[in-house]
């Protein structure tokens, strides 16, 4: 370790992590480490779908999410890495299986339009202009936006890490973070297994261990692991353009552009906790939706079953900002599988947060004391 | 013709001929052998090519671990034809790119 001092800390070396270190660097606060306990993108980010989207039901994860989609447009530019972060704006098609579902999308659907989110409603006739394969029984209707997509979030999780150092910004991998002392409410320094760093600040980015991490600072934090199971098949030349989502199947499935196909099911009754564990049950329950709704793609093989986890809050929704009492303790986590998708925007946010107190957008509603307030942010948009 | 007749372990029990086709064209092979065996044979020495550098690949691992050998067969792509055994009238073809999958 070279420094013995950082003005702040950054806690966890994913995709949001890395996005934090470089915001902050790029608004001059460069005496930053970032601490990672394995490599970058080894958890959360690394084992995601990596899809990005902008259709939800709430005004506020909208708007994080259109920014996010900016900002994910000139990525490879801003954050001059090659190759690329590979983002394809090849849509969500998101599809309704009652009449309950419907409406909910049709509200979504006004309230993405207000906010300039160029979303379409389609009849399950209209979803075969897209996918010609797609087994439309029992489809209600579906909606489509076409800027939304899919980025390669080791591309990107490395494009946010090489210009953080860049910068100026001390990344270390394999370096565990034991402890954070704090003496009257304020954090004098993080201990890790490779010394001790003093420091104001630091950023909680450790997504399903984020609630173990705040613990080390005397907070309790609302925040744990839920196991998702993910798969890939062999790759074919693209026959499917967008990511193809139904909450009544809790199911995803998406082409990406080396040809393979990522899909995942939520499982339902996973405890909470930290295994990462394939199971045959998802396979099988995996094959039985697919089977259904996407006939073609079942004829492939899986290269590849693999698992991660959620970082689950509460009301399934972020928790951003500082967490009183503890002063300059900031939590960026809880994305219950969403954080890939909003780590750009989430980036900027924390970053504001942390050199001036405030951010451009207003996030007060998804600080950590509302679940003591039982102010619970309720998206009525979301698999698993 | 580079077809073992016999061997000091293994015994090659006389197959039936079969007709295949190998991107149009007729070739003969024996009934079960691996479809990589029946194009050797023929002297079919590129199977497949890189999907990224358009690189010619060959029989390499012979035990359908290696993909060096993937080919659309009758209509389906990635077959390893190293494990698939030939049978009367397989259409083999080389892939393009990754391969494409039937969809009807």
């Amino acid at each position: 370790m070279s420094r013995n001092s950082a003005d702040v800390v950054v806690i966890g070396g994913g995709v949001v992590g890395c996005a934090v270190a470089f915001e902050l660097a790029q608004r001059g606060c460069t005496n930053v480490v970032l601490l990672e306990r394995n490599t970058l993108a080894s958890g959360s980010s690394g084992r995601c779908g990596a899809g990005v989207r902008q259709q939800f039901g709430t005004e506020l994860n909208c708007v994080l999410a259109r920014e996010a989609v900016r900002i994910f447009e000139k990525m490879d530019e801003r954050l001059d890495y090659q190759p690329s972060v590979e983002f394809r704006q090849s849509g969500y098609l998101m599809l309704a299986y009652s009449d309950h579902q419907w409406e909910q999308f049709q509200r979504n659907v006004a309230l993405e339009r207000s906010l300039d989110i160029d979303v379409k409603t389609l009849t399950p006739r209209q979803t075969l202009d897209i996918v010609p394969f797609l087994n439309i029984d029992g489809m209600v209707g579906a909606t489509f936006c076409q800027e939304d997509g899919h980025a390669n979030p080791f591309h990107t999780t490395f494009a946010y890490a090489r210009a953080a150092r860049r910068l100026g910004v001390e990344i270390l991998t394999h370096t565990e973070v034991c402890g954070i002392e704090v003496e009257n409410d304020q954090i004098k320094s993080v201990v890790t297994d490779r010394g001790v760093i003093a420091t104001s600040t630091v950023v909680n980015c450790a997504g399903a261990y984020s609630g173990k991490v705040a613990a080390m600072a005397g907070i309790d934090l609302p925040v744990w692991g839920e196991r998702h199971q993910i798969l890939i098949t062999e790759p074919v030349e693209p026959i499917m353009g967008p990511m193809v989502i139904s909450f009544h199947h809790d199911f995803y499935c998406q082409q990406v552009p080396h040809g393979s196909f990522i899909m995942g099911i939520g499982m339902p009754g996973e405890p909470k906790g930290y295994s990462i564990h394939s199971s045959v049950d998802f396979l099988e329950g995996m094959a039985v939706t697919l089977r259904q709704l996407l006939p073609p793609v079942a004829q492939l093989r899986v290269v590849r079953q693999w698992a991660g986890l959620y970082d689950r809050s509460p009301d399934a929704q972020p928790i951003l900002g500082e967490c009183p009492p503890v002063e300059r303790f900031f939590n960026a986590n809880g994305f219950s599988g969403h954080g890939f998708m909003l780590s750009p925007i989430v980036g900027v946010i924390m970053a504001e947060l942390v050199t001036t107190g405030r951010s451009s957008i207003d996030i007060s509603k998804l600080d950590a004391g509302r679940f003591a307030r039982g102010e619970l942010v309720l998206e009525p948009t979301v698999v698993g | 013709m580079v077809r073992l007749k016999e061997h000091p372990i293994l015994d090659f029990p006389p197959g039936r001929e079969v007709a295949f086709t190998f991107n149009g064209k007729e070739i003969r092979g024996v009934e079960g052998e691996p479809i990589a065996a029946a194009l050797h044979a023929a002297g079919v020495r590129v199977l497949r090519h890189s999907p990224v550098l358009g690189r010619a690949r060959g029989f390499f691992c012979a035990i359908g671990t290696c993909s060096s050998c993937l080919m659309t067969v009758d209509g389906v792509p990635n077959v390893r034809v190293c494990t698939e055994p030939l049978t009367q009238g397989m259409v083999i073809e080389t892939q393009k790119g990754h391969g494409h999958l039937p969809i009807d």
